[in-house]
């Protein structure tokens, strides 16, 4: 548990959180009631087997989906009440994002990707940011490469400079090593808790990986839509 | 200082200037511009298509106007029965007219061979330099300007010297002078009046005319002003001067307007077919536009969400592709507009020279860039549809790819918009092409109502293929039925684009061959030789003559003369000083026919005929021509008394017949019912055709040596020069519906590799998983089989109603013709040309390392 603050109101607030999908005959009930807090630069891992719901849980976060009942704050705004462009602008403005199968623009050099976060923030010259970025993740060398001409560690690196180029007070990691065997996932691994304590960011890490997940100090576990465990961080 | 969020919502129009948001757009392209060749290729042959059609047709306005103005001779015609006070109309027309021309003429008796023979002919005297457009061809080639000296001369048709054995050199009698034959004309100086005299005509000079002591002795003359006017001037204005300035019916105007409708509704036709064809061909284009940019939509679905996740609205996104689409519109837009105008440059050397119209070798800039605002407009238009889709696609698809959902249903207010935008544009297209407003919206609506039924026939055959599953077929035709109906399947889109390209197609070549029929009709088969004044017993002995001079005998009729009585009961002195009816269709003498059928040039519009319901008695049924129903004011059951020959009859309107009377054929304004008019006296007419390259002069001599009270009434000339332009423009359609079906072609297989790739990534992945080659073959045969079959029964289904749509409404046909042929073949090729990509696609993922097909397709 991360107790960075118990009496500022919490980064991340979900109360009383549903979501369902059209079932074959009935809904197909995902997600049940999360109540489920993160203070400012605090980190937690959800953690549950395949369909518990962990992905959609980061996804009603970050504001890519809506719930169906319930309440959901980021940074005091109320994400379940605002419309597509607001939750747009909201993300380029409080999150980051980085994803299992990298997610970068195919069309993009690594460099052009890193800057699109600060061009879409509408930043005059994004190009020096993005150039330290990818310094911080060890890519300087390839800023004019595609991401087909990388490897899967050097696009995940590129996901990494992306996510935190813009100084993000929130991150949100999908499996960010599922997609990499172990010997190039302990650098990565190791790059994330650097840059996320760096900029103090708040860290919610969706995973597999036990080991991984207890690296970042609280662990909330989930099965059948529902939060097992560690859902409040107070 | 920690960063809150700050909700903005810039507008699209404003996200269009950022520099950013064209940055994006450029960068997007990196890795797919092969495949925006193909949408901008797209775009090229459809603007090519339209820029050519288009610019051919006002081409051919043009030429046929400059035509009409030579089948005219002048800008302006004014005709009376009475001399023209010349000091009037030098007054009246002192601003106007460059150069005044006059010409008198008159029917008179031309001596040959000392005074032995004679014959009627039409003698005309022009003073000036008339024909002021066009040209006169005379033999010798100095003929014609001997004309203009002092020296009495004549100069006549060929036909008449052929007729009475002369030859140039020799003398012929008009009235007291004996003038020399100075020469021939072989074209002639335009007529005032297509039916001015039914006599060949000779010319005169001045001091022939003086000489013959003939002007003066007859009242039957006719003059006429020859006015070439100067530019800019208000016709419509000058001539309301000129009808006031004089008495009342004292003179007829006449303008290349009103002469051009001797080349009749087939010039109508032609030019409705061009502009039909220039909107298929852009359509066709739009059909590429939409399919190709809905694939680079669909293929960017994960870019799209990527950057929907990173915080773009989706108006960014949208407008990313916007630009995109607007570029690329552009560019494919001038790359098409020059293409046309080298096209049209092309098929103006080709055949420019042999048509006898005067086109210019560049289209004009107007035709230019209307085409490329439609055609620019048209791209962005079918655009909107694919990018709508942009707003649908959900950040959430960077975490689940296969999710669809936005959160966000698609903009069911910015659909409707679209597509009322879309049914705008496509109302502006049809109005273009037909110039009518009402048959715009119609055909729109037409448009409309067939992208539907293509949607229904689309979404009936996923139902039919989903039924279809679990049947006993083999693995590989499970599969490629399966591809039909399951998610992310693209047979509706495919049924539609491709439904509606064949129906296209189809459409053009029926028309086509309709077209061609019409034009070979208009040019080849009508009469151009009219034996009038035969009596009955005649009859047999002029057509056995025709036959062994080797001509047809086209037509034959009764031709029987009376007069109006009555209408209603009211007396025609009644109606006249009513002025409510025009005193010549009342005065006039009808010559009327008896017969049960219609010609190939009329058309019934109303009642029925041959009279059903007749007991023999009075009223006599009568066939009515629409035009001088309406001048005589009276509609179906009105009753008239007629006077036949002395013998009064009582008839009654029972069937109304439109027309064309541009066509020669022997057609009356009165139509009785055969068992009414065969005892009244009259004569017969018989017509046939001269064959081209030949005169009438041999088989006029046989006739007036056999049947010497015959008339002779000869349009060889005249008929010959409408038949060489329409036999050219017969040809340009030809041409241009060919060209449009390459262009079409071209499209629909963009189409279908465009929508292709994701049938490619499975046979990938199935040829990974052990496919043989034979079994992917047969899954896309299957697929892509169906999907062609399908579209061409229902496109080319639907292409047979619309042809006949189109000829009844907005062609007007009385007769109507498919080309089976060309529009089979067209469905059987489309079948075949999709199975080939389909044999295509799977020869491509046969032939390549299984590992680089997944890498490659899932790049």
């Amino acid at each position: 548990m991360n107790d960075k603050s118990v009496n500022t109101p919490p980064l991340l607030e979900l109360r009383g959180v549903s979501k369902s999908f059209p079932g074959r005959d009935t809904p197909l009930q995902v997600l049940d009631a999360i109540d489920f807090t993160l203070a400012e630069g605090a980190r937690c891992a959800i953690v549950g087997p395949s369909g518990s719901g962990k992905t959609t849980l980061l996804g009603l976060c970050a504001g890519l989906d809506q719930p169906d009942t319930g309440t959901i704050h980021l940074a005091g705004e109320p994400l379940h009440t605002l419309d597509q462009d607001a939750l747009a602008a909201l993300r380029n403005g409080l999150v980051g994002f980085v994803f299992q199968n990298f997610q970068l623009l195919p069309s993009l050099t690594a460099l052009e990707n890193v800057m699109v976060p600060l061009e879409l923030q509408g930043l005059r010259n994004p190009r020096r940011k993005a150039c330290d970025s990818l310094e911080r993740v060890g890519l300087s060398a390839r800023l004019d490469h595609y991401p087909n001409q990388l490897s899967g560690g050097e696009q995940q690196r590129v996901a990494l400079a992306r996510a935190f180029v813009h100084q993000p007070r929130i991150l949100f990691a999908d499996e960010p090593t599922g997609n990499l065997d172990a010997e190039t996932s302990a650098p990565i691994v190791e790059l994330l808790f650097k840059l996320n304590a760096e900029f103090g960011t708040a860290l919610v890490l969706v995973t597999h990986d036990d080991e991984l997940a207890a690296q970042t100090g609280r662990v909330i576990r989930m099965r059948g839509g529902r939060i097992m465990s560690g859902g409040d961080d107070a | 200082m920690r960063k809150s969020a700050n909700p903005r919502k810039p507008s699209l129009w404003r996200l269009l200037l950022q520099p950013w948001i064209w940055l994006m757009a450029w960068r997007d392209t990196r890795r797919e511009r092969r495949r925006l060749a193909i949408f901008t290729v797209s775009i090229v042959i459809g603007i090519t298509a339209l820029v050519t059609v288009h610019a051919l047709r006002d081409s051919f306005e043009r030429g046929f106007a400059l035509q009409a103005r030579a089948l005219l001779g002048s800008d302006l015609q004014i005709s009376s029965r009475s001399p023209l006070d010349r000091e009037k109309l030098d007054t009246l027309l002192a601003d106007a007219a460059e150069t005044i021309s006059h010409e008198t003429t008159f029917t008179t008796m031309l001596g040959f061979a000392n005074g032995e023979s004679a014959r009627l002919v039409q003698l005309r005297v022009i003073d000036g330099g008339f024909p002021f457009y066009g040209e006169v061809i005379s033999q010798p080639a100095a003929a014609w300007a001997e004309l203009r000296g002092e020296d009495p001369v004549v100069i006549t048709e060929p036909a008449l010297l052929d007729q009475f054995g002369l030859t140039i050199g020799e003398r012929v009698e008009l009235g007291q002078a004996s003038l020399t034959i100075g020469g021939t004309v072989l074209q002639a100086a335009p007529r005032s009046g297509r039916f001015a005299g039914f006599a060949p005509d000779v010319y005169t000079n001045r001091a022939g005319l003086e000489a013959s002591g003939l002007l003066g002795r007859t009242a039957l003359a006719s003059y006429h002003a020859h006015i070439q006017l100067a530019a800019e001037v208000d016709v419509d204005a000058l001539m309301t001067t000129l009808t006031e300035a004089f008495p009342s019916g004292a003179i007829d105007l006449e303008t290349p307007d009103s002469r051009r409708e001797q080349l009749g509704r087939i010039l109508d036709r032609v030019e409705s077919f061009l502009g039909l064809l220039a909107t298929f061909s852009l359509i066709l284009g739009a059909i590429g536009v939409a399919g190709a940019l809905n694939a680079q939509i669909r293929r960017r679905q994960s870019s799209i969400a990527i950057l929907r996740c990173l915080g773009a609205p989706a108006k960014a996104a949208t407008a990313i592709y916007g630009v995109q689409a607007g570029v690329l519109g552009a560019v494919g837009t001038l790359a098409g507009v020059v293409l046309g105008a080298g096209f049209h440059a092309l098929l103006i050397v080709l055949f420019g020279d042999a048509l006898p119209l005067d086109l210019g070798f560049l289209p004009s800039p107007q035709v230019l860039m209307l085409s490329a605002a439609v055609g620019f407009a048209t791209c962005l238009g079918f655009a909107l549809l694919p990018l709508l889709q942009i707003a649908a696609i959900a950040p959430l698809q960077v975490l689940r790819p296969q999710s669809n959902r936005s959160g966000k249903r698609l903009p069911s207010t910015r659909l409707l918009a679209v597509c009322l935008g879309l049914f705008g544009l496509l109302v502006l297209l049809a109005t273009l092409s037909s110039a009518s407003l009402v048959r715009g919206v119609a055909m729109a609506g037409g448009w409309v109502v067939l992208f539907l039924l293509l949607a229904l026939a689309g979404k009936l055959a996923i139902l039919l293929a989903r039924l279809g599953r679990g049947r006993p077929f083999g693995f590989a035709v499970r599969q490629g039925v399966a591809n039909l109906f399951r998610p992310y399947n693209h047979t509706l889109l495919l049924v539609v684009a491709l439904g509606l390209g064949i129906f296209l197609l189809s459409l053009t070549l029926h028309l086509r061959g309709w077209m061609l029929e019409q034009l070979d009709f208009a040019a080849g088969s009508g009469p151009n030789l009219y034996l009038v004044d035969i009596q009955a017993d005649q009859v047999a002995d002029v057509r056995a003559i025709l036959t062994d001079n080797g001509l047809p005998v086209l037509e034959s009729a009764p031709m029987v003369a009376m007069r109006l009585q009555s209408i209603r009961g009211e007396s025609v002195r009644d109606l006249a000083d009513e002025d409510r009816i025009p005193p010549w269709v009342l005065r006039r003498e009808f010559r009327s026919s008896y017969r049960a059928e219609l010609n190939a040039t009329e058309k019934g519009v109303a009642g029925i005929w041959p009279p059903v319901e007749w007991d023999g008695t009075e009223p006599i049924p009568l066939s009515l021509e629409t035009g001088v129903a309406e001048d005589l004011g009276v509609n179906l059951g009105d009753t008239m008394e007629l006077d036949i020959q002395g013998v009064p009859m009582t008839v009654v309107v029972s069937h109304l017949r439109e027309v064309d009377w541009s066509r020669f054929n022997l057609n009356f304004f009165m139509i009785f019912p055969p068992g009414v008019l065969e005892d009244a006296p009259g004569f017969h007419v018989v017509t046939t055709a001269i064959p081209e390259g030949m005169t009438s002069g041999r088989v006029q001599a046989v006739l007036a040596r056999s049947v010497p009270n015959v008339s002779v009434i000869d349009l060889t000339q005249i008929l010959q020069t409408i038949a060489d332009i329409l036999k050219r423009m017969g040809q340009a359609v030809q041409v241009l519906a060919l060209f449009t079906l390459a262009a079409g072609l071209c499209i629909l297989v963009g189409v279908l590799l465009n929508n292709a790739e994701e049938r490619q990534r499975e046979a990938a992945l199935l040829r990974t998983l052990g496919a043989s080659s034979a079994q992917l073959r047969t899954i896309l045969r299957v697929e892509f089989g169906s999907l062609g079959l399908l579209a061409a029964l229902v496109g080319g289904g639907l292409a047979l109603v619309g042809h006949w749509l189109l000829l009844r409404f907005a062609l007007e046909a009385t007769a109507y013709s498919f080309d089976w042929l060309a529009a089979g073949g067209l469905a059987l090729g489309s079948v075949l040309l999709a199975i080939v990509i389909g044999n295509g696609l799977c020869r491509g993922v046969c032939n390549t390392p299984a590992l680089e097909s997944i890498r490659s397709n899932n790049g």
